[in-house]
C-alpha cells in the first residue's frame, strides 16, 4: 500500500514541476486528498479484510527482500551460507531420518512436519518466499513498463502505429495466458528466468490495453493540448503528461494482479514448469505432496494455505483499492 | 541422426523454417508429434471434443452461478447476503485451480466415496464408435447408456472444479452490471409502476445487466479452458490438459506448440460465437 502513496506523491511533485516551469495554468488537481496519512487511513483502515490483507503482504515482502538479499549475497561469494544459516535449518539438504514426520511443536523447523526427503516444510516453504516475490514484483513491473510503451505510443500516435501495436495486443490475448506461458517457458528452456521471460510476455497485452484506453481519454484533455501549443515534444506530453495522469486506476489493478502472477507462478510449478528440484516451490511442493495424501497431508496443505492466503491478501487489497479509486467508498 | 535432420528440414534457415510452419499450418497440418510419430492434427482430434466438453459444461455452470449470486449480491447491496457472496467469490477466485480440484478429490472422490476420482469413464466399459467424438454425443448415438452414465459421472468433479475457480469474475461483473441497471430510470419507472422488487430485478433489469457477460462469456470460456490443463492433469481426465501436460514432461516442442495454435483458435472461435449471441440478446447491436 505505502507504495501506492509513495507513487501518488511522486506524481505529485511530478505534476507540481512540469505545471510551474509552464506558463499555462495547472492542471485541475483532484480535490480527495488532504494528507498523505489520512488518505492511507481512509483507504485502509476502514475495512479490516484489506487491513488483514496488507499486513499478511507487508510481512511477506518484508521477509522476502530479506531472505532474497542474502540468497543473492550468497550466490555471487559462492562461499557463505548466510540465507540457510539464518534459517536454523537446512532446506535443500536430504535427510533420510526425517523423513515425512508429522507437525510438531518441539521445533521451530517441526511445525508444519517434513516432507520424503526429510526437507523440513516450514523452512522451504520460508526459503522459496523470495522467488513468489520477485517473480510478481518482477513480471508486474515489466509487464506495467512495456503495456505503458506500447499503450501509449499506441493512443498517442494513431495510425498504423495504433494497428500495429493493438493488433499484436489482442494477438498475444486471444490465446489463454497459462496455455501461453507453457508454451513459451517450453521454448526458452527450464528454470526461473524462463518462467519470468514467459510470464511477462503473457502479462504485458493487458497493461497495453489499459494504458491505450486511459491515453485516449486523456489525449485530447485541455492540458494536453496546452502543452502542446508551448511546443512540448511528444515524449515530454506522453510520460509526463498522459502516463501520470493514467496511473491511479492501473495502480489499483496492479495490486490485485501480484497476486494472479503468484498464481500463475505456482500453477506452472505445479505442471513441474520452472524452478527445479532440490531449490523448493510452493507449486511444486503441493504437486509432489499430492501423491502422499491422506496420510502426510500436510506436505501439500501447508504450502497450499500459503499461496492461498498471499493471493487472496492481494486480492482483498487490491479490490478495496479499486473501490476507492473509482470513488465508490469514500466515506 | 541424418534422417531426422532430413526429417524436420532442420538444415534450412530459421526463417525458411518458419515460413514452412505457417504454410503448413494454413494448410491443416500441424507437425509430426515427437513422441507419437503421428501427425498432431489427428491426435489433438481426438483429445479436443473431450476437453471441449468439459470445458462448455463448466464455462456453462460458472456463468449460470455467477449470474445468478451477481444478481442475488446486486438486489440485496451492502446486505450481509452481499457480504458473504462478496467473500465466498473471493476466496474461490484466488484460490489455485489444484488445490480446489485436489480437495474436491479428497473428499468426494476418496473420503465420501460418492463419484469416481479420476479418468474419463469406467475402463471395463466398451468405447462405442467415435461419430463426433464427444464421448456423451457417441454414446447417446449408439444409445449405450451405461457408458453415458459413467462418462457423465467422471465429468462431475472436473466441471465442479472448473466452474468453482472460475464463476467469480462472472458474479463480479454481473453484480456491477445489475447495480448499474436497477438505477437507471427504467427500473424505477418498474417500481412506480407497482411492480414487485423481485419482478424489477428478474424481469426489468436482468435482461438489460446480462450483456456484458455475454460479451465476455469468450473470456470466461479461455480462463476455463487454461484452468482445464490443471484440472484434468489432477483428475487425469484424458483430453488436451493431459496431453499437454504429457507433452512438457516429454519436452515434445511440437506438441506443445500445435495445441496452443488449436486453443488459441478456439477461443477466438468463441469470441466470434459471442459476439453473435449479444446481437440475438440485444437488438441494438444487430448487423445491418
Amino acid at each position: 500500500m505505502n507504495r501506492h502513496w509513495l507513487l501518488r506523491s511522486a506524481i505529485r511533485s511530478l505534476r507540481g514541476k512540469t505545471d510551474g516551469s509552464s506558463p499555462v495554468p495547472p492542471t485541475p488537481a483532484p480535490t480527495r486528498r488532504s494528507s498523505g496519512f489520512s488518505h492511507f487511513n481512509r483507504i485502509l483502515f476502514k475495512d479490516r479484510a484489506a487491513l488483514g490483507g496488507f499486513i499478511v503482504i507487508l510481512a511477506f515482502l518484508a521477509w522476502s527482500i530479506f531472505e532474497g538479499t542474502l540468497q543473492i549475497i550468497d550466490s555471487i561469494t559462492r562461499r557463505t551460507d548466510y540465507a540457510i544459516s539464518v534459517l536454523g535449518g537446512n532446506p535443500l539438504a536430504l535427510d533420510f531420518s526425517h523423513s515425512l514426520l508429522s507437525p510438531s511443536t518441539n521445533s521451530f523447523g517441526l511445525l508444519f512436519g517434513t516432507d520424503y526427503y526429510g526437507h523440513s516444510i516450514l523452512l522451504s516453504i520460508l526459503y522459496a518466499a523470495p522467488r513468489d516475490a520477485g517473480a510478481g514484483v518482477l513480471v508486474v513491473a515489466m509487464g506495467m513498463t512495456i503495456g505503458m510503451l506500447l499503450g501509449t505510443c499506441a493512443a498517442y500516435f494513431g495510425g498504423w502505429t495504433e494497428t500495429v501495436f493493438m493488433r499484436l495486443t489482442d494477438a498475444f490475448l486471444a490465446v489463454p495466458a497459462l496455455v501461453l506461458a507453457i508454451a513459451v517457458s517450453i521454448m526458452v528452456g527450464t528454470g526461473f528466468t524462463s518462467v519470468l521471460i514467459a510470464l511477462i510476455i503473457v502479462w504485458w497485452p493487458t497493461y497495453a490495453r489499459f494504458f491505450r484506453g486511459q491515453a485516449l481519454s486523456l489525449k485530447n484533455r485541455g492540458f494536453v493540448s496546452a502543452a502542446r501549443l508551448c511546443g512540448t515534444g511528444s515524449l515530454s506530453i506522453m510520460f509526463r503528461h498522459i502516463v501520470p495522469n493514467s496511473l491511479d486506476p492501473i495502480i489499483a489493478y496492479a495490486a490485485l494482479d501480484f497476486g494472479n502472477v503468484i498464481l500463475s507462478y505456482s500453477a506452472l510449478a505445479f505442471l513441474g514448469i520452472g524452478v527445479q528440484p532440490p531449490i523448493p516451490e510452493w507449486g511444486e511442493m503441493t504437486s509432489e505432496g499430492l501423491g502422499y495424501i491422506p496420510a502426510t497431508w500436510w506436505w501439500s496443505f501447508f504450502p497450499s494455505l500459503v499461496i492461498l492466503a498471499i493471493v487472496i491478501s492481494f486480492t482483498l487489497l487490491g479490490d478495496r483499492l479499486q473501490d476507492v479509486i473509482s470513488g465508490r467508498s469514500i466515506s | 541422426m541424418q534422417t531426422i535432420i532430413q526429417e524436420y528440414n532442420l538444415n534450412a534457415p530459421l526463417p525458411v523454417q518458419f515460413f514452412e510452419y505457417l504454410w503448413n499450418l494454413f494448410h491443416g497440418n500441424l507437425g509430426l508429434d515427437t513422441i507419437y510419430k503421428a501427425p498432431e492434427s489427428a491426435i489433438i482430434a481426438q483429445y479436443l471434443p473431450v476437453t471441449l466438453e468439459l470445458v462448455l459444461t463448466g464455462t456453462v455452470l460458472a456463468i449460470v452461478l455467477g449470474i445468478f449470486t451477481g444478481t442475488i449480491a446486486a438486489s440485496r447491496r451492502g446486505s450481509a447476503v452481499d457480504q458473504t457472496i462478496k467473500g465466498i467469490y473471493l476466496v474461490t477466485w484466488a484460490s489455485p485451480a489444484f488445490i480446489v480440484a485436489f480437495l474436491l478429490q479428497l473428499i468426494i472422490a476418496y473420503d465420501l466415496g460418492l463419484l469416481p476420482a479420476g479418468g474419463l469413464v469406467d475402463p471395463s466399459l466398451t468405447t462405442p464408435s467415435a461419430v463426433t467424438g464427444f464421448p456423451l454425443i457417441d454414446a447417446l448415438l449408439a444409445s449405450n447408456f451405461s457408458y453415458f452414465w459413467s462418462v457423465l459421472q467422471h465429468m462431475v468433479l472436473p466441471v465442479l472444479a472448473l466452474a468453482i475457480t472460475t464463476f467469480g469474475i462472472t458474479t463480479r461483473i454481473m453484480r456491477s452490471s445489475m447495480i448499474e441497471a436497477l438505477d437507471k430510470d427504467y427500473a424505477r419507472l418498474a417500481y412506480m409502476k407497482g411492480f414487485s422488487k423481485t419482478q424489477v430485478v428478474y424481469r426489468t433489469a436482468f435482461r438489460n445487466a446480462i450483456g456484458p457477460i455475454i460479451t465476455l462469456s469468450a473470456l470466461f470460456f479461455g480462463t476455463a479452458t487454461a484452468g482445464a490443463v490443471i484440472v484434468e492433469d489432477v483428475f487425469q481426465y484424458h483430453g488436451m490438459g493431459f496431453f499437454t501436460v504429457q507433452a512438457i514432461f516429454s519436452l515434445d516442442n511440437v506438441a506443445i506448440l500445435a495445441l496452443t495454435v488449436i486453443i488459441g483458435i478456439s477461443v477466438i472461435i468463441a469470441n466470434l460465437v459471442a459476439d453473435i449471441l449479444y446481437g440475438v440478446a440485444d437488438p441494438r447491436v444487430r448487423l445491418e
